[in-house]
């Protein structure tokens, strides 16, 4: 969910934060021991990388975007995620009309 | 001292929950979300973010940190450590309750040969497993820096919890403490088994292994494994 934030460019800690609230439809927020962890590991897994640094009102903000690997990790995620609702819709759908 | 002060002092105490290094690479950025994220009028951390804070940050320290670079079999006994660690707790755990429930009875225990003092007994058993559980974190953690010192130090602690096992052995009276014990030596001697591969070498002595391949490709027709040797080790 953090890289879907961070997919059509990059994003500060809190903007990830409210970006993945709205995402997902206010089901997960983040706080930002957890996000920081997480940020934390797709850094060293090289996901995702430090685009530029700002300080905003005397305080450091720090945006965060994918990498390529990390452009094609999200973007294998999604197929693979595709396929699975489209498998689930396809066989309600047979069911749907075998009920019928 | 006006609220968001107050606010700003809670969460940085908050933040000593983590390893100095992310601190400093990290810390003013994540209390300049913190704050961002604060509603107005708040004075002090919730109890919920609070809780956040303490659990990431026990994680940052505890948590395997092995470089990218190092061997599968070095991640691999990285791992094993963890698990010994684990293992350790439950047993430490299981002996603790046993113990108070047979032992509750008596006066006495027998620790290491002797009668003790159920009090005394206890809490040396108690000090000892945390002990053995401090130990398997220490090496897990230095040995996945790359610190020979720590594969030598971890070969000595098996070679010290053999002795150990082997008068646990000699004595029958003692087949539970067999049973609790074995498996720890097992992870124990898989893990310093791991340590010592050659792939592992390589991660804990890079520049020897360069040294050995240069040796090697330099070493003239004819010459044997003492030219090996030589390159391995000058």
């Amino acid at each position: 969910m953090i890289l879907t934030a961070l997919a059509d460019g990059s994003q500060h800690g809190y903007g990830i934060i409210t970006d993945v609230q709205e995402i997902s439809g206010g089901r997960v927020r983040l706080r930002p021991g957890t996000l920081y962890t997480a940020l934390d590991r797709l850094r060293a897994d090289e996901l995702i990388g430090v685009d530029r640094e700002e300080i905003v009102d005397g305080r450091l903000r720090r945006y965060y975007r994918l990498t390529p690997a990390g452009t094609r990790r999200l973007g294998a995620e999604a197929a693979r995620l595709q396929a699975h609702a489209t498998a689930a819709l396809t066989r309600l759908n047979l069911a749907g009309g075998m009920a019928t | 001292m006006t609220d968001q002060a107050n606010l700003e002092r809670g969460y940085r105490r908050l933040l000593a929950w983590y390893p100095r290094a992310f601190r400093r690479e990290n810390g003013q950025e994540i209390l300049a979300v913190l704050m961002a994220g604060a509603p107005d009028g708040q004075h002090r951390p919730g109890p919920a973010e609070s809780a956040d804070l303490i659990r990431s940050g026990l994680w940052m320290r505890l948590r395997p940190s092995v470089p990218r670079s190092a061997a599968r079999t070095v991640r691999a006994a990285v791992r094993l450590m963890y698990a010994g660690a684990a293992v350790t707790t439950v047993t430490l755990i299981i002996s603790v309750i046993s113990v108070a429930f047979i032992g509750r009875s008596a006066s006495t225990l027998r620790l290491a040969g002797r009668s003790q003092p159920f009090p005394v007994a206890m809490t040396v058993g108690i000090v000892g497993g945390l002990i053995v559980i401090a130990l398997w974190l220490w090496m897990a953690r230095a040995n996945g820096q790359g610190r020979n010192w720590a594969r030598i130090l971890s070969t000595v602690l098996l070679s010290l919890a053999t002795l150990e096992l082997i008068s646990v052995f000699s004595g029958a009276q003692n087949v539970l403490g067999l049973i609790f014990w074995a498996p720890t030596w097992l992870v124990g001697l898989a893990a310093v088994w791991l340590l010592w591969r050659p792939d592992s070498s390589a991660f804990f002595n890079p520049q020897a292994a360069v040294r050995g391949l240069r040796g090697k490709s330099a070493r003239p027709a004819g010459c044997g494994p003492a030219c090996a040797g030589r390159a391995s080790h000058g």
